[in-house]
């Protein structure tokens, strides 16, 4: 099977032997921007909101529940999704979903996922903007909201596009909540917008065909394919956003970051090698765009040939674009797109976001009613709300600004109680459900009749050791290292590197963790499926997060500490134990608690190294397997295996296991705080 | 005291607190049309207070109250029927360090008028000609308008901001000291411009160069620890001002 077939077959179908990644691929394309239609708008008002409207002593009450949302397990959100929200769709959509598992919501319940990440970047990005520029416009006689609107978030526009960018990797590598609402049909939705139809994304295949793949086989090899589309996007995904970052800070004048290895790499060699390598990207981004897109619903060949029509058109109305302005003598050849941007005349410019906007209206709502009705009438409703929209805004430009800032705030006030509500929702439906079956019986018994019945015992224990193990694993490795990083390690295009792939680390998504940890210590090492791999896959998964944690902390030890005791004769190491150390000790412990609250809920990284569904006897070896709670939530509620009560009942001994580390982490945070202040 | 007719500005009697904490003391002076009036002291007597106590900009500051009366053109601008809108769009204010907004010239100086309403295309390019002459820019940035407006000098950021405010044509500008981040040339060329400004605006600048006030100002206060010690004609206050305190300072024996 070569790759061509892997990249353009249109079929996945793994007991036929056909592994065309198409559909698949497609599929966490679809859901990811489904999610992010979703979660933006919501995600960037609440930040919003946070940041501009909020009395500075509530911020901190909102940003906590943020932090709250995010820390919720993905196996609860795809409980919740799976009893409350695909119930809900097949209700409200009747004559298109049969079930109501759909892309649909998958990319609703992906976008509520996200949205903690773009809330609580975007805040920061909104907060970092100078208060010299408020003043300015405030001092001018403009509004709050205009001030918000026209001058604060275009100067926080490059961190907010960072922030769903965030949101957009945390949505390409979910696997668990996915997997249980989106149907896992692994087909590409026709028409190519339905959001009602059944998709499987790249995450669910991989978990769902792991466990029965013939070890060395295709099918195998296939899925180890599928992890490394993934991963690409996940690094081009990161690769984004750190350059975002830096082209912010350039902005508002501060130090890039250092350039890493690559970086030193790139910038030696030659000018017109780079400039031709990243044109050559952006040709081949634009062609497999759009092969991807026809692939859809042309054979390969005929992909292909759209392909490279489409990108020849593009980058040739662009160089024509270039010629013409040069020929006028409007401009040198611009160098790279943005110059070539800015050499636009303005009015162009305004005009064609303008077309720009309302196309993507029009064709948004087009597609949405095209679902319900005839594409005639489809497309009239899109001309209608664009023309509302016009109208919508001459009439705002009308009205007295202060009445708008009302309106507007007002807007942005409900955003962020439906956000509020819906994560009470969430919690308040699995704790009402879930608590009364909560008795001393249930917690210390074991399952019977197949986990159906009975106690969960073994599974809390079970969680309980692989967080012990995993930890064992990664603190030692993960403090030495950041101890290593922030005091010793000299600040080199080296150890830049270093950081870049913990970083890297840092953002893989669970799943491929989960099938690393298979087919290196399950299979290679022989481990088997045991506790032992278990721990060392999630000390693995969670050590960038450690090391990370730890470098920031005693980074934020001021120098002076090391000065003073150093000055008395004390050796590196003894003012690294003594003083620094000791200092920075809250930031750690929380970062600690925070990867154990995130040990215990992770469902994707076990399922096929460690756990088991039943286990009527405990076993003690650490070759054994061992049952855990997400897993088994995820083993009930999918199963439809013991009453919902019972499932809730499990979910809810997980959310407080899991919220109950959260509330220890920032009470910690607090208790050090107080405690120290520099 | 002079008492002065053309009045634009009568800051009567203020009184103003942060939380708990007072920051001005019974403060009066007045402000003369077409005149440039300097408030000069040492760090923290409330010169900074006083000026943005003007345009009612420590309204953003949570906690702070202001007792008193302060009359523009015989209206208090903290009354309760006035609208702080208006009051800013009046009295425009220069702040100490250049805070030009991250996006094109023409986009800093159109800000204003468009918050304010006007979308004619062409009324807004003769309102961007016009201000940025006036604040002697437009020559270096003609040919850079859609530029963006952090790739000019600091002094040139500053004369932006200058031109920012003249585009609402406030009829007061309020300047915190407005050269302090900036080097000895771009000062300068700051200095002439507001000499230059003052036949057509009203101009009240706080300053910590005591020669700044001296060079360009008609008229003098100076303050200590939240109470206005001296207020006169600027040539009197350095040349013999009536309070010792006021002479100690000018000739630099504390402050």
């Amino acid at each position: 099977m070569g790759l061509t077939d892997l990249l353009t077959g249109p079929r996945w179908r793994s007991s036929e032997g056909l592994y065309g990644t198409v559909p698949i691929i497609t599929a966490t394309l679809l859901v990811t921007a489904g999610a992010i239609l979703f979660a933006v708008p919501i995600g960037v008002a609440a930040a919003i909101f946070i940041s501009e409207v909020t009395p500075s002593r509530f911020k901190s009450v909102l940003k906590s529940i943020s932090e709250v949302f995010a820390g919720i397990p993905s196996v609860i959100y795809g409980f919740f999704g799976l009893t409350v929200l695909v119930p809900l769709l097949r209700d409200t959509f009747p004559s298109h979903l049969l079930m109501g598992y759909s892309w649909l919501a998958g990319s609703i319940l992906l976008g509520i996922m996200a949205l903690p990440t773009i809330i609580s970047v975007s805040e920061d990005a909104l907060s970092a903007v100078p208060k010299s520029y408020r003043e300015a416009s405030m001092a001018m006689g403009a509004t709050k909201w205009e001030t918000t609107i026209k001058v604060v978030t275009p100067a926080a526009i490059s961190g907010i596009s960072a922030a769903i960018i965030l949101g957009i990797g945390r949505a390409v590598g979910e696997t668990m909540a996915v997997m249980m609402v989106c149907g896992n049909s692994a087909i590409v939705p026709d028409p190519i917008f339905n959001v009602f139809s059944r998709i499987r994304p790249i995450t669910s295949t991989i978990a769902l065909e792991m466990p029965y793949v013939v070890i060395g086989s295709t099918h195998y090899s296939a899925l180890f394919f599928l992890a490394l589309i993934l991963m690409i996007m996940v690094l081009a995904i990161s690769m984004a956003s750190k350059i975002i970052v830096n082209r912010t800070r350039r902005k508002f004048g501060e130090t890039e970051n250092k350039p890493s290895l690559t970086g030193i790499i790139v910038a030696k060699l030659p000018v017109p090698l780079v400039n031709g390598f990243k044109n050559a990207l952006v040709v081949a981004g634009l062609f497999l765009i759009a092969y991807f897109i026809s692939l859809t619903f042309s054979n390969s060949f005929g992909a292909v040939l759209i392909g490279i029509s489409v990108t020849v058109a593009i980058v040739a109305s662009s160089l024509l674009w270039l010629n013409r302005l040069k020929n006028e003598g409007v401009s040198d050849r611009p160098r790279n797109p943005s110059e070539f941007i800015e050499s636009i005349p303005v009015k162009i410019k305004a005009v064609s976001r303008n077309i720009i906007t309302y196309a993507l209206v029009i064709t948004v709502v087009f597609m949405g009613a095209s679902l319900f009705y005839d594409d005639v009438v489809a497309f009239m409703a899109g001309l209608a709300v664009a023309a509302a929209y016009v109208t919508l805004r001459s009439v705002f430009r009308r009205i007295d600004s202060r009445v708008v800032q009302k309106v507007a705030h007002t807007a942005l006030l409900a955003v962020m109680i439906f956000a509020i509500l819906l994560l009470v929702y969430i919690l308040a439906d699995i704790f009402i459900e879930g608590l009364p079956m909560i008795t001393w019986d249930f917690l210390t018994g074991y399952p019977k009749d197949a986990g159906r019945a009975g106690g969960i015992y073994p599974a809390i224990v079970g969680t309980l050791k692989l967080i012990v193990g995993s930890m064992i694993i990664a603190l030692p490795l993960g403090m030495i290292t950041g101890i290593f990083l922030a005091e010793y390690a000299k600040d080199t295009p080296f150890t830049r590197t270093v950081r870049n792939s913990i970083d890297i680390l840092n953002g893989t998504p669970s799943i491929v963790f989960g099938l690393f940890g298979m087919s290196a210590f399950v299979i290679y090492f022989g481990f088997g499926n045991s506790l032992l791999a278990g721990c060392i896959t999630l000390g693995l998964m969670v050590l960038p997060v450690i090391i990370r944690t730890t470098e920031e902390a005693l980074k934020a030890v001021p120098g002076e500490l090391r000065e003073g005791s150093m000055a008395m004769g004390a050796t590196k190491w003894e003012t690294t134990v003594k003083v620094v150390l000791p200092a920075a000790i809250g930031s750690v412990i929380t970062g600690v608690i925070l990867s154990i609250g995130r040990v215990a809920g992770e469902t994707a990284p076990i399922m096929f190294t460690a756990v088991i569904m039943y286990q009527r006897v405990m076993s003690h070896s650490i070759f054994d397997p061992v049952m855990a709670l997400p897993y088994q939530l995820f083993y009930l509620a999918t199963e439809g295996m013991g009453s919902p009560a019972m499932q809730s009942a499990v979910a809810t001994v997980l959310l407080i296991m899991v919220l109950s580390m959260f509330t220890l982490a920032s009470v910690v945070r607090h208790y050090f705080d107080k405690r120290i202040r520099w | 005291m002079v008492m002065i007719m053309d009045n634009v500005i009568d800051i009567q009697n203020v009184n103003l607190w942060y939380g708990d904490h007072q920051a001005l003391f019974d403060v009066s002076m007045p402000v003369q049309k077409n005149k440039v009036t300097a408030l000069i002291g040492p760090s923290g007597c409330g010169k900074s207070t006083l000026i943005r106590s003007i345009n009612r900009m420590n309204d953003l500051i949570d906690g702070c109250r202001v007792e008193g009366r302060m009359m523009f053109h015989g209206e208090d601008i903290y009354g309760p029927g006035t609208d702080v809108i208006k009051v800013r769009k009046k009295i425009g204010m220069i702040f100490q360090k250049p805070n030009p907004f991250p996006m094109s010239v023409r986009d800093n100086i159109t800000y204003g008028p468009k918050i304010h309403g006007i979308t004619d295309k062409d009324k807004l390019e003769e309102i961007l000609e016009k201000s940025l002459r006036e604040a002697a820019l437009w020559e270096e940035v003609k040919d850079r308008l859609d530029k963006s407006a952090m790739s000019l000098s600091g002094g040139q950021q500053q004369r932006l901001c200058i031109a920012r405010t003249l585009a609402v044509s406030p009829e007061v500008i309020l300047m915190d000291e407005p050269t302090s981040a900036l080097d000895p040339i771009a000062t300068s060329k700051i200095e002439d411009l507001i000499t230059e400004l003052v036949k057509e605006y009203t101009v009240v600048i706080v300053t910590h160069n005591m020669q700044q006030a001296a060079r360009i100002s008609d008229y003098t206060g100076f303050m200590y620890i939240g109470e206005m010690v001296e207020f006169d004609k600027t040539d009197k206050i350095f040349q013999n001002p009536s309070k010792e305190m006021t002479d100690r300072y000018i000739s630099g024996r504390f402050g």
